[in-house]
C-alpha cells in the first residue's frame, strides 16, 4: 500500500477523516488494516484480545447477515477510557486478491446518543410539568366553577368577559338561620363552620338534584336560583322542592345532631340579572326584582316556613301544599298577597 | 423575572452546557473517578435535569434526590468545588455572563449540604 502517491495520499486521509476503517481478514478475523481513528475507539488491533469484547457483542448476527446479504450495520460499545463510546459499525464483504475481507466503516455516534437522551430527560420534565399545569388548571376551574355557573364560565373562559344577562323569569330562593348570631357568639369559629359547612354542602347537593344553582352564601344566609343561565319553564317548582327538602333534611338532622337548627325561606320569582362583578376579585352574582323579593320574603317567614308570592301559587299548587295567608305590607315591596309552602305529603315522607 | 433558563434560550443552553459539563467531569482527574461505572443513559439524565433546576428551568430535581443519588458516594469538599469549577467553565465556554453563572453558582453552593456526605462541610 505505499510507494504509490496516489496510494500514499488515500492512506493518509483515511488516517486523518473521523471514520474508523478496518479490513479484517473473513477466515480468521485478523485486522489486516485500520486507521487511527479505529485504533482509538477499540485499541490497537494487533494487541492480542483488543476487538474481542467488540466482536463477541456482534458476532452472530454480523456472520449471519454478512453471509446471507453481504452486508450489516450495527452499533457497539466501547470504554476506551471513562466515557462510554456508542460506535456504529457498517461491514460488508470484499475480495481482495481472491481472498474474503470485512471491511468495517465505524462512526462515533456517542454524542447523538448522548443527545437522544438528554431530550429524552428533558420531555420526560416538560411532560412532567405539564402534568401539573393541567391540574393546577382543573384546580383553578373547579374553583371558578364555584363562583359561577358552568355556562358563565365557559363564557368567561372564551372571551376574558362575562356580559350581564337579563333573565325574566327566573324563581331565587333565600335561606337565614334562625338565632345564628347567638350561636356564634356562644360558639368556637369552628364549630359554627363545621355545622355550615355540613348543612351547606348537603343542601348544595339538594340544589345540584333539582337543577338549581347556588350562587352564593353570605354568613349563614344561602342563595339559590332556577331559570338561569339556562332558561328553565318550571323554576318555581325547582326551587320550591330544594326549600322543602331544605326544611326536611334539617328535620331529620336535628333528631340526631347536638345542635339544632331552625331555618326560614323566602321565595321569589320574577327578573333578575346575572353577571360576573369585579374585575381582581371577581364572583357571579344575580340580583334583580326577583331577589329582592326573595330576601324580603325570608325576613318576613316564621322559623320552618316557605313564604312565597301568590302569584306562584299555580306554578307550585300541583306539587306542593300551598296554603293562601293572606296580604301583608312588605317592606320596599308594598302589599304583597303570600302563601306558605309546604312539601307535598306523600313526597316528603319519601325524602 | 425571567430564569437564566429563560434568557439563554431554554433547553438549547441547558444542552450545550450538559455536554460539555458531561465530558469536564469525565476527563477530570479529580472528580473524573466517581463516574468510572456509572451508565451514561443515567449520568446524561441526571445532569440534564440539575442543571436545569440551577438554571431556574422545568426541573423534577428534588433536594431529597438529590441527597439519595449521592449519600452512597465519598465526596470531599474539594471534589465539589471542582465540579463546581467545572461547571461554571462550561457556562463561560457558552458565552454566559459571569454575573449568571455567579448566580448558577450559587445554586449550586446551596445545595452542597445535600451533594456531600453527612459531617464533611
Amino acid at each position: 500500500m505505499t510507494g504509490n502517491p496516489l496510494t500514499t495520499i488515500n492512506e493518509q486521509l483515511l488516517k486523518s477523516i473521523g471514520v474508523g476503517i478496518a479490513i479484517l481478514r473473513w477466515s480468521d478475523l485478523t485486522v489486516y488494516y485500520h486507521n487511527a481513528a479505529f485504533a482509538d475507539w477499540f485499541g490497537d488491533p494487533r494487541k492480542p484480545g483488543a476487538l474481542s469484547e467488540a466482536i463477541e457483542a456482534i458476532r452472530e448476527s454480523a456472520s449471519t447477515a454478512l453471509r446471507e446479504t453481504g452486508r450489516f450495520t450495527g452499533e457497539v460499545e466501547v470504554k476506551p477510557r471513562r466515557r462510554t463510546l456508542v460506535i456504529s459499525v457498517s461491514l460488508h464483504l470484499a475480495e481482495v486478491e481472491g481472498e474474503k475481507m470485512i471491511v468495517a466503516e465505524c462512526q462515533n455516534i456517542t454524542r447523538m446518543r448522548e443527545l437522544e437522551q438528554m431530550i429524552d430527560s428533558y420531555s420526560k420534565m416538560v411532560e412532567r410539568n405539564t402534568r401539573q399545569l393541567e391540574r393546577e388548571k382543573e384546580r383553578v376551574e373547579k374553583l371558578l366553577l364555584n363562583l359561577m355557573p358552568r355556562k358563565v364560565y365557559e363564557e368567561f373562559k372564551t372571551f376574558g368577559v362575562v356580559t350581564p344577562q337579563l333573565y325574566r323569569n327566573v324563581s331565587v330562593l333565600m335561606l337565614d338561620f334562625v338565632g345564628f348570631t347567638d350561636f356564634t357568639e356562644q360558639n368556637d369559629p369552628t364549630v359554627t363552620l363545621g355545622e355550615l359547612n355540613d348543612i351547606f354542602t348537603a343542601f348544595d347537593r339538594i340544589s345540584e338534584q333539582f337543577g338549581v344553582e347556588r350562587i352564593k352564601t353570605i354568613g349563614d344566609a344561602y342563595m339559590a336560583v332556577a331559570g338561569m343561565p339556562d332558561e328553565t319553564p318550571d323554576h318555581a317548582s325547582a326551587v320550591a322542592n330544594c326549600a322543602v327538602r331544605f326544611l326536611r333534611f334539617l328535620e331529620r338532622r336535628n333528631q340526631s345532631h347536638r345542635f339544632k337548627w331552625e331555618a326560614r325561606i323566602g321565595i321569589g320569582s320574577g327578573a333578575a340579572v346575572g353577571s360576573v362583578v369585579g374585575v381582581q376579585k371577581y364572583v357571579y352574582d344575580v340580583f334583580g326584582p326577583a331577589v329582592n323579593m326573595a330576601a324580603r320574603l325570608e325576613v318576613f317567614a316564621h322559623p320552618m316556613k316557605i313564604v312565597a308570592p301568590v302569584e306562584m301559587k299555580y306554578d307550585l299548587i300541583d306539587g306542593f301544599q300551598v296554603e293562601e295567608i293572606g296580604a301583608y305590607d312588605i317592606k320596599g315591596l308594598g302589599s304583597m298577597e303570600l302563601i306558605n309552602v309546604e312539601g307535598n305529603l306523600s313526597l316528603a315522607r319519601s325524602f | 423575572m425571567s430564569s437564566t433558563f429563560q434568557k439563554y434560550g431554554g433547553f438549547g443552553a441547558v444542552s450545550r452546557v450538559v455536554l460539555t459539563f458531561y465530558e469536564m467531569i469525565l476527563d477530570s482527574d479529580i472528580v473524573g473517578h466517581h463516574f468510572d461505572n456509572i451508565d451514561m443513559a443515567r449520568l446524561m439524565d441526571h445532569q440534564t435535569k440539575f442543571v436545569s433546576a440551577l438554571m431556574g428551568g422545568p426541573s423534577a430535581m428534588t433536594d431529597d434526590r438529590l441527597a439519595h443519588v449521592h449519600h452512597a458516594i465519598d465526596i470531599s469538599v474539594a471534589e465539589f468545588d471542582e465540579v463546581v469549577r467545572l461547571l461554571s467553565e462550561a457556562m463561560r465556554e457558552h458565552g454566559m455572563d459571569d454575573r449568571d453563572i455567579r448566580e448558577v453558582t450559587r445554586e449550586f453552593e446551596a445545595r452542597r449540604g445535600f451533594i456531600l456526605r453527612p459531617g464533611v462541610q
